[in-house]
């Protein structure tokens, strides 16, 4: 069975770089051999819903409101049949009940775990630095977003922040992490930066991965992680 | 204070500036001057015809095209420097005080002011796209305040605009006067949703015209640019040719001659006086490392690397990369992953500057083959005698460029 992994909507959701995760993660799976598809799923295109892995990235206001008309019920329902997500920024925020749009409106999400984003006086912009609830090394991203994200319930984060703001609301957390799922405010984008958070999600998915020499992930992480201390 | 006073005062600032190595005074000098005279912009733009030119890339050159072809027929003052803010413009215009144009590069935030400051004769506005997200607003933000402020030009002022460009054209068909350009853009990574209602926007012939449910598309083109010939109103045609390489630098010769006309400068010979300018402020300029001969180069952003990269592939094999993360730059590299690198596959590729690794980590998952140098010698060292093609980001270009010879 070839494993498929799916880039939602790229020209809604890609503002910073994040068809970046999809490179990152289909290169590792390549140099270990282990065949697989990339589906870029473009505006018009039918959405699978029997994928493996589906990655959303983030958006402006209009794109994140049309992108989320547009997927409707095929994530949840690709969930329901046991798909994992990787989602990035607006593409998180999708994921929860509602999220904020220009003049103050409030627009509903795709309802698939129970978060909600309200919008914040201050942009957070800046480098981002976190030390993950998963057995990985300190998280290292970029972040750059209006809103800010609440758990609606009890939740794990991805991961505590210790350098900039992350899911916000006085929370110190970044992110969030379920069985299937992992959302982020880190773009960079996120699985460049981070070797073994995108190695921890692929083996989420396929199951243990033998180790890759590339050091010039490993390099960069540890680069971005001193730029900050 | 009288202005002439407070001019004198500054022009001693930018001096003293000079003298102590601070600068090249123009900050300095126009920061002193508007405090002096709030309103010098304005005092300054009196009885003088002004054009201002603005847009994500290619505004400098742009500025200097048009500024060199104007020159033929009277004297000019102009941001030269690239000084683009309040006080680049204040600065640029108390320099030449008895010039009776003004060519003004015009940062995209600073545009209303500009615009309010100068009543401009002509507003040149080129296109808009992401850069430096992490400082700047993002797109739709800086399309909306030009769209306001356009609004509400007098039909004394025209736009020449690119109907290209779906969040330019959206602004300038606010104002009464435009000037429709084409040189044949197709699509745009910003624009997927459309700028009037925020619905998808429906991209046709293969991206090269754009229409929205709503009513908004693309605006008829009264200027086009087809390979190397202007077409204009009245079956005008104009041979444009660029001594600077590359695709934009051609369009923005056309934008240049279109520009010229309107201020009664023939467009034969403007196109003439336009194309013998090789480099603007470093720009292609060259630039000897060691034993090697780099052709300098600017990228600041996905759209401009784009365009950097297509006009490299035609020349040397040798390319050196050089990614810097200032506050000028941007300090979010994540633009790297939008650019499309595989323009470099088979040359000879190194890269360096403070974010080496960010870009070592994308060409590598590109399948790109370079080598990771610590500066531009180590390049030089390894590359020895040849010519190379050197891609810089804004602070690592603007001070390498600084060794480029005048011709
Ligand atoms: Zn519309």
């Amino acid at each position: 069975m070839t494993l498929t992994l799916v880039h939602l909507l790229p020209e809604l959701l890609g503002t910073y770089g994040d068809r970046g995760n999809v490179e990152i993660a289909s290169w590792r799976l390549r140099e270990r051999g282990i065949k697989h598809d990339v589906l870029t799923v473009g505006i018009g295109d039918s959405i699978p819903t029997t994928a493996d892995l589906y990655f959303l990235g983030g958006g402006e206001d209009d794109a994140q409101i049309k992108a989320c008309q547009i997927v409707g019920t095929s994530l949840a329902k690709a969930v329901n049949n046991g798909a994992h997500v990787f989602a990035v920024c607006a593409g998180f925020q999708l994921l929860g009940t509602t999220f904020p749009a220009s003049g103050g409106r409030t627009v509903e999400g795709l309802g698939i775990v129970p978060i909600e984003t309200v919008s914040a006086k201050t942009r957070s912009v800046g480098e981002i630095l976190s030390k993950p609830s998963i057995p990985i090394a300190t998280l290292t991203g970029f972040e750059n977003h209006a809103g800010q994200t609440r758990f609606l319930d009890e939740l794990q984060p991805l991961g505590v922040v210790t350098n900039g703001i992350g899911n916000g609301l006085d929370t110190n957390i970044d992110g969030l992490v379920t069985e299937q799922i992992v959302g982020t405010y880190m773009h960079g984008p996120a699985l460049a930066r981070n070797p073994e958070l995108a190695d921890w999600i692929l083996s989420r998915v396929i199951g243990d991965l033998v180790p890759l020499r590339a050091e010039v992930f490993n390099e960069l992480h540890n680069e971005r992680v001193n730029s900050v201390k | 204070m009288p202005l002439r006073l407070a001019i004198r005062i500054a022009h001693s600032f930018g001096v003293l500036s000079r003298l102590l190595r601070q600068g090249s005074g123009v900050m300095v000098g126009g920061r002193i001057l508007l405090k002096l005279v709030p309103d010098a912009v304005h005092k300054l733009s009196k009885n003088r015809k002004v054009v201002l030119i603005s847009g994500t890339n290619g505004k400098s050159t742009t500025t200097a095209l048009i500024a060199q072809a104007l020159s033929t027929k009277s004297l000019v003052a102009s941001n030269s420097t690239g000084a683009n803010l309040f006080a680049g413009l204040a600065f640029a215009l108390s320099q030449n005080t008895s010039a009776p144009v003004a060519v003004l590069e015009v940062d995209e935030m600073v545009v209303p002011w500009a615009i309010a400051q100068t009543n401009p004769h002509l507003v040149v506005l080129l296109n808009l796209g992401r850069d430096q997200l992490d400082r700047l607003s993002e797109v739709r933000v800086v399309a909306q305040k030009w769209r306001e402020v356009l609004r509400n030009l007098p039909a004394s002022c025209a736009v020449l605009a690119d109907a290209d460009d779906p969040f330019v054209a959206w602004a300038s068909m606010a104002s009464v006067n435009v000037i429709w350009f084409t040189s044949g853009v197709h699509g745009h990574m910003d624009a997927s949703t459309c700028p009037e209602c925020g619905d998808i926007l429906n991209w046709q012939n293969e991206g090269a015209s754009y229409s929205c449910n709503c009513g908004f598309k693309k605006p008829n083109p009264e200027w086009i640019l087809r390979g190397n010939t202007l077409l204009g109103p009245r079956n005008r045609e104009i041979k444009i040719t660029s001594a600077i390489p590359g695709k934009a630098a051609l369009s923005n010769a056309a934008r240049a001659v279109v520009a010229s006309q309107y201020f009664g400068v023939d467009g034969d010979a403007a196109a003439k006086t336009i194309s013998l300018i090789t480099s603007v402020d470093g720009r292609f300029g060259a630039l000897q490392i060691g034993q090697t001969k780099f052709r300098l180069m600017l990228s600041k952003n996905p759209a401009s690397w784009r365009e950097t990269l297509a006009t490299s592939a035609e020349g040397p094999l040798n390319v050196l990369l050089f990614v810097n993360a200032n506050t000028q730059d941007g300090k979010d590299t994540s633009w790297m992953w939008d650019v499309d690198f595989s323009p470099l596959q088979g040359r000879s590729v190194f890269v360096t500057g403070d974010r080496r690794l960010d870009l070592s980590a994308r060409l590598t998952v590109s399948g790109i083959n370079h080598r990771v140098v610590s500066n531009q010698l180590a390049a030089s060292t390894t590359i020895g005698a040849c010519d190379a093609d050197l891609i810089a980001s804004y602070t690592a270009f603007h001070r390498l460029a600084k060794g480029v010879k005048k011709s």
